[in-house]
């Protein structure tokens, strides 16, 4: 049995910690709600406590301090491309943006949301009669993973379009938890364990992304889905060059976390792909074959290095 | 493991809504949906729910004025906001300019889906008052069609768009513009006489209609695919409050089915149970979320045995474990085995100058209606009740009386409006059955609606097949023999199946001439959701692969394909080697119209590599000519009433489930009454109030009702004539009905319609008249010669237009072009919305459609995972209706909600090969196996040749 369901709407960042500190062992912070209340539906995510922050109008503006550029963590994905600079200096994440679910969802999910958006499994994303029937996987509980037939890990797939993008221009964090503000480089925050993917306290709130702009990136985005609408990422790639010659290889839908591989104009691709490859733990848990994403993801950075380095 | 928030943990608020403008207090859980609020505690029933997980917009309403998925969206979150659902956008001058948009252009067919597409498209267009085509299919890319193929929709839009510039001093129209001054019916495109009311959301479907004091069911389902019961402990469930009954299986005996020759179901397993989603239990409760909850603490101890889940599973002798089912005397799970031959296929591929042979593999695919199951039962000094999503009321009524074991008079099945069935609303169901029963024992009315996880499991959807097939031509590309070796996975249960299994194999004598014709369809239970009928129904796959396999067999003598059928169609007025009568037959003006629209001379096999162009055709039957269950009533009555008011009242028992059959009833009566469509008024599918209509499957109904309508029509004008004649002294023959006057050739007796209706009706009241259809007596004298007999056939061809990625095997379908013969379209705009319909839903099980099985279980159970296209996926549709007036459909009408879909996906698969010379042996086309294929290209491949 759980405890009284209940619902709270703070208005500031402040209250909001408060309330999740009081609720600490039993609540979940909703924003857009778009990933949250499907997983709620399914039984996967129980929480009595639901905190929803979307009434934090701090965490919904976009502002440029000194050089860098402050993306609030609720700014709607279809609200980011009307913010001139993001179209300017950062135009893959406007394109990530957008294939982020379908229309109606972009205008409810926020970018914080996505990139804190839960992983994702054929054999978690299930209702609970569902995951019974199969007997329960490592990520509800279970003691197996049935994706890999019994492997002892989860390899639930990070699913977020828009931190690839992010991460390959440097995007830090802003974490604001009841101790305090803490800046810290996005990527960091992703565990590779598909069972508890991100390592922030569940009382921190996400405030702000924030994006260098005293560099000139070059991103390349690609993904792979069944549709051109509504699907989650089987594949997403983001590779970014910047003024100084780095290089930055961000996968998406692979692995647990984002893989991450780094070098520099100088470098060979074709070794930058091979350790990408090498990082990325595909198993057969989406629409397409491990085969087929593991293809695709050699064909999409070869195309990547192509465009930018032409 | 099982966590359980019992209701009455659950707190309440007060909020306040400002809805469509009036203010709602209403009490509110804490985690409660918005459209749960909407629904259910402010009854305004417009916004539809049919995924509950944001993923097919059907629940979109505006929140102070932007869109919002009410389904994934906490009600509090808008405590004191301003909400428009689909209910306030008309206004009292009117339907908004959008609505009558929808309305007219036809993009209203089930209608399940509106409300959220017109409240997506406001608020877009809101936001983008000048779109672009493109930009609109993007916006509307989150809202899941499957009756329209998205293309009437996206054109209703795109015209509002362009009427509402600034610029555009065109006045818009203030109505639907009527047909010119000689009143026709027949042939002028018109909405659906219930457009209006499904555009603003206040057309009920069963989900819709709240019954005082109803109880709400949910059920408890098997998680074995293969299992014994040895218990079920119902005893905690028992004691939740507000549990007010708990049925098990050995409540319900009775076996049922929709073929008398399947009645293999109960409603609920008994001793075992035989796929994974079988329901074990069902709780009624004062709530659903009371039932549900109570529903996990039922215990039920099953002992798994071995289960059987493909084709070669259960084809096979399986030693010493048990049966799916006990039916059968050999130690397999063979269901059913079809077979027929004619002529002798051995000394025909013999003699064949050129055979093509290839094995193909289809996977199973589900309707996808929008409308989830739903339905509500109660029992009164009348009997049972139930107002249910179906699509055959008839034999609904049947099993219902059957199962509850009460005379057919006691059961009154009534079909409210209905979101889409496409087959998958053609069974009767468990669902049906058990809230029946709950009703009775409870005497309390009973509801229930299923989630789209078991609107999945329930299937009845299209049966997963293999099939090897021979196909042999001389060199001059005359077909010569035809050998088909078919097996299909049944599932759990028989359903349609024996059907189906004959259909694989039948519908392939046609639309060629054949002389050497046989094929053999196994079906096998297996321990998975039951397959049934499903749009197109048996011969989708099959005619695939034949399709294919001519293809192949015009590149191999160096013909162009299209002219390789053309030398071998079937001429009109004939008969095929299995006895078909056909008569009226389009398929020459099909492909050729095809053929030159899509300008296939200049681009078949002379575009670059990874750009192709391919062609299929296709025929389906246009009603079965037989009953499902024998015996001696018409296919169709339809009864018509015209009292002193002088407006007709139609009642039938055909099923309008979208497609339109109810305008088209209208429609056949005006024109034969030469009265306006006003003056008409339709009731369809209630078995109270309507004679008897065998159902909406097998396309049967415009041929079928239709004649029936057209019958009862004519009698009635005899009715009027003669009594005219009476009381004029002029011949019944001398007298016109027309532009709503019956007059004398002559002009000198000249009545007004009601003037007409006052002489009929003096000194004797209301006139009643009943019109009917019995297909006549078709067919060879040999066993399964019933199997597809139709009075009339329809025929089809497309072209599909692709580009094919050649790095990433992404096929990118660009256009179709497709053409039916539907002997006369009664209703234009309604037959090219079933066109676009049936080619949207080919090109899905083309392209990506599929219900993937883990260890018995499926795995893709929603609209996420299940991918049915988009309007980004969904190429441009270049839509053709071909007429040829059958001898014997209502004014020359055959059918066109089906067949149509057979041609288009063996057109997609011969665009790839035209591209990039690749042979698509299963389905659907994935990206994965086409790469593999281009890298793996080998001359064998092109062909698969023996």
């Amino acid at each position: 049995m759980t405890a009284e369901k209940t619902y709270i709407k703070p208005a500031t960042v402040t209250e909001a910690l408060r309330i999740a500190n009081e609720h600490s062992n039993d609540f979940c912070y909703v924003a857009g709600g778009t990933d949250i209340l499907v997983n709620k539906y399914q039984g996967n995510k129980e929480c009595s406590c639901l905190i929803d922050i979307t009434g934090l109008a701090e965490l919904k503006t976009i502002s440029i301090a000194g050089d860098q550029l402050k993306i609030g963590a609720l700014v709607r994905l279809d609200e980011l491309k009307k913010h001139e600079v993001i179209a300017i200096k950062f135009p893959a994440l406007l394109i990530a943006a957008q294939e982020v679910a379908s229309p109606m969802l972009r205008k409810t999910a926020t970018i914080g949301g996505n990139i804190l958006c839960e992983n994702r499994c054929s054999f978690y994303n299930q209702s609970e009669w569902w995951r019974e029937a199969i007997g329960y996987c490592l990520k509800c509980d279970g003691d197996v993973c049935i994706a890999t037939g019994g492997k002892k890990a989860c390899f639930s797939k990070f699913v977020s379009d828009t931190a690839p993008v992010l991460i390959s221009a440097g995007a830090m964090i802003e974490l604001q938890d009841i101790d305090g503000v803490k800046i810290i480089p996005l990527e960091t925050i992703y565990t590779g364990d598909g069972v508890k993917p991100r390592n922030i306290p569940d009382t921190a709130i996400l405030t702000n992304i924030i994006l260098p702009l005293n560099h000139d990136f070059n991103i390349v985005f690609k993904k792979l889905r069944p549709r051109e609408a509504v699907d989650f990422t089987s594949l997403t790639t983001a590779v970014s060059l910047n003024e100084k010659g780095d290089i930055k290889i961000v996968i998406g839908g692979v692995d647990p976390k984002p893989v991450v591989v780094e070098g520099t104009a100088k470098g060979i691709p074709e070794d930058y792909i091979k350790k990408a490859l090498a990082k990325s733990r595909v198993v057969d848990n989406d629409f397409y074959s491990r085969k087929y994403r593991r293809e695709m993801m050699r064909l999409f950075l070869e195309q990547s290095f192509e465009e930018l380095l032409k | 493991m099982i966590t359980c928030n019992l209701y009455f943990f659950k707190l309440m608020k007060q909020a306040t809504y400002y809805v469509n403008g009036k203010k709602h207090a209403v009490v509110v859980g804490e985690h409660e949906l918005l459209s749960d609020v909407i629904r259910n505690k402010i009854g305004l029933t417009g916004t539809k729910e049919g995924c509950s997980q944001g993923s097919c917009g059907a629940c979109t309403v505006l929140v102070n004025n932007e869109a919002v998925l009410s389904c994934i969206t906490p009600a509090l979150r808008y405590d004191g906001a301003n909400i428009t659902t689909i209910e306030g956008v008309a206004t009292a001058e009117g339907l908004h300019r959008l609505q009558e948009k929808f309305v007219e252009k036809g993009a209203v067919q089930c209608g399940f889906c509106t409300p959220g597409m017109v409240i997506t498209a406001l608020d877009f267009i809101k936001h983008n008052p000048n779109p672009s085509v493109d930009e609109i299919k993007m916006a509307l890319s989150g809202n899941l069609c499957r009756c329209t193929g998205y293309k009437k929709i996206i054109e209703a839009v795109s015209e509002y768009v362009k009427e509402s510039q600034p610029n555009n001093h065109n006045q818009p129209v203030a109505a639907i513009p009527l047909p010119e001054t000689k009143q026709r019916s027949v042939g002028v495109g018109r909405p659906y006489i219930e457009a209006a009311k499904k555009v603003q959301g206040i057309a009920d479907y069963a989900d819709d209609y709240q019954i005082k004091d109803a109880l709400h069911v949910k059920f408890l389902r098997s998680i074995y695919p293969h299992a014994k019961i040895d218990q079920i402990d119902t005893e905690a469930a028992s004691r939740v409050e507000g549990v007010r009954y708990i049925a098990t299986g050995k409540e319900l005996p009775v076996t049922f089915g929709v073929l008398p020759i399947s009645q293999d179901e109960t409603a609920m397993a008994i001793e075992k149970t035989r796929y994974v989603g079988e329901i074990v239990a069902a709780v009624a409760a004062d709530s659903e979320e009371i039932a549900e909850a109570a529903c996990k603490l039922i215990k039920v101890k099953y002992t798994p045995i071995k289960e059987f889940l493909t084709i070669s599973d259960s084809i096979n002798d399986i030693g010493p474990n048990e049966k799916i089912h006990e039916y059968g005397k050999f130690n397999n799970n063979i269901h059913k085995k079809a077979e027929l031959r004619f002529g002798d296929q051995q000394q025909g591929l013999k003699d064949a100058d050129v055979v093509s042979k290839m094995s193909f593999g289809f996977e199973g695919i589900n309707h996808g209606f929008t409308e989830p199951h739903a339905a509500s039962a109660y029992w009164d000094e009348n009997g049972l009740t139930i107002i249910t999503a179906t699509q055959v009321t008839h034999y609904l009524q049947r099993a219902l009386a059957k199962t509850m074991e009460v005379p057919l008079s006691r059961v009154r099945v009534i079909k409210p409006y209905v979101g889409g069935g496409f087959g998958g609303k053609g069974d009767p169901f468990p669902h049906e059955i058990i809230i029946s029963h709950i009703a009775r024992k409870t005497r309390k009315p009973v509801k229930v609606c299923l989630t789209r996880e078991e609107v999945f499991l329930t299937n009845h959807g299209r049966h997963p097949s293999k099939m090897t097939i021979s196909l042999g031509a001389d060199n001059d590309g005359f077909l010569k023999v035809l050998d088909a070796d078919i097996a299909i996975d049944g599932g759990a249960y028989g359903s349609f199946g024996v059907v189906t299994s004959y259909y694989n194999g039948v519908l392939l004598q046609a639309p060629y001439k054949l002389d050497n014709f046989g094929f053999k369809t196994i079906r096998v239970y297996t321990n998975k959701p039951q397959c049934g009928a499903m749009r197109g129904h048996g011969a989708v796959n099959s005619r695939f692969a034949v399709e294919s396999l001519i293809d192949d067999i015009a590149h191999r003598i160096n013909m162009d394909p299209v002219a390789l059928r053309m030398k071998n169609f079937l001429d009109s007025n004939t008969l095929t080697v299995g006895h078909y009568r056909i008569t009226s037959n389009g398929s020459r003006e099909s492909i050729q119209k095809v053929a030159e629209q899509s300008g296939w001379e200049d681009k078949h096999g002379k575009l670059e590599y990874g750009h192709g162009l391919g062609v299929g055709c296709g025929f389906f039957i246009s009603g079965s000519a037989l009953p499902i269950i024998w015996n001696e009533l018409p296919q169709s009555t339809v009864h018509l009433k015209v009292d002193f008011d002088g407006r007709v009242l139609v009642t039938s028992g055909a099923n309008d489930i979208g497609q339109g059959s109810d305008t088209m009833l209208a429609i056949i009566v005006a024109e034969v009454l030469g009265i306006s469509m006003d003056n008409i008024f339709v009731i369809g599918a209630d078995t109270l109030l309507t004679p008897v209509d065998l159902g909406s499957y097998s396309s049967r109904v415009t041929f079928m009702a239709g004649n029936a309508a057209k019958n009862a029509a004519e009698n009635l004008k005899t009715e009027i004539a003669e009594a005219i004649s009476k009381k004029k002294e002029i011949p019944a023959n001398e007298l016109n009905f027309s532009d709503d006057r019956i007059f004398s050739h002559d002009k000198l007796v000249d009545l007004s319609w009601m003037e007409a209706i006052d002489i009929l009706t003096a000194n004797r009241g209301a006139v009643s008249v009943s019109g009917k259809y019995i297909s006549p007596k078709l067919g060879g004298d040999f066993k399964g010669s019933g199997a597809g007999l139709s009075p009339s056939y329809s025929f089809g061809a497309c072209v599909a237009e692709v580009n094919v990625n050649i790095k990433t095997g992404h096929v990118k379908l660009l256009n179709v072009w497709g053409a039916h013969d539907c002997g006369k379209a009664l209703n234009p705009l309604a037959v090219e919305g079933q066109l676009e319909g049936s080619w949207h839903m080919g090109i899905g099980q083309a392209m990506s459609e599929e219900m993937r099985y883990y260890n018995g279980l499926l795995v893709n159970n929603n609209f996420l995972d299940y991918k049915i296209p988009t309007s980004l996926d969904t190429p441009d549709i270049h839509t053709n209706i071909i007429e040829t007036i059958d001898p014997e459909g209502p004014f020359g009408a055959k059918e066109c909600g089906e067949g149509a879909l057979h041609p288009v996906i063996p057109a997609i698969a011969n665009a790839i090969y035209d591209a990039v010379g690749i042979r698509i042996t299963n389905l659907p086309i994935k990206s994965e196996d086409v790469l593999e294929l281009i890298k793996n290209k080998t001359p064998t491949l092109k062909g698969a040749t023996i």
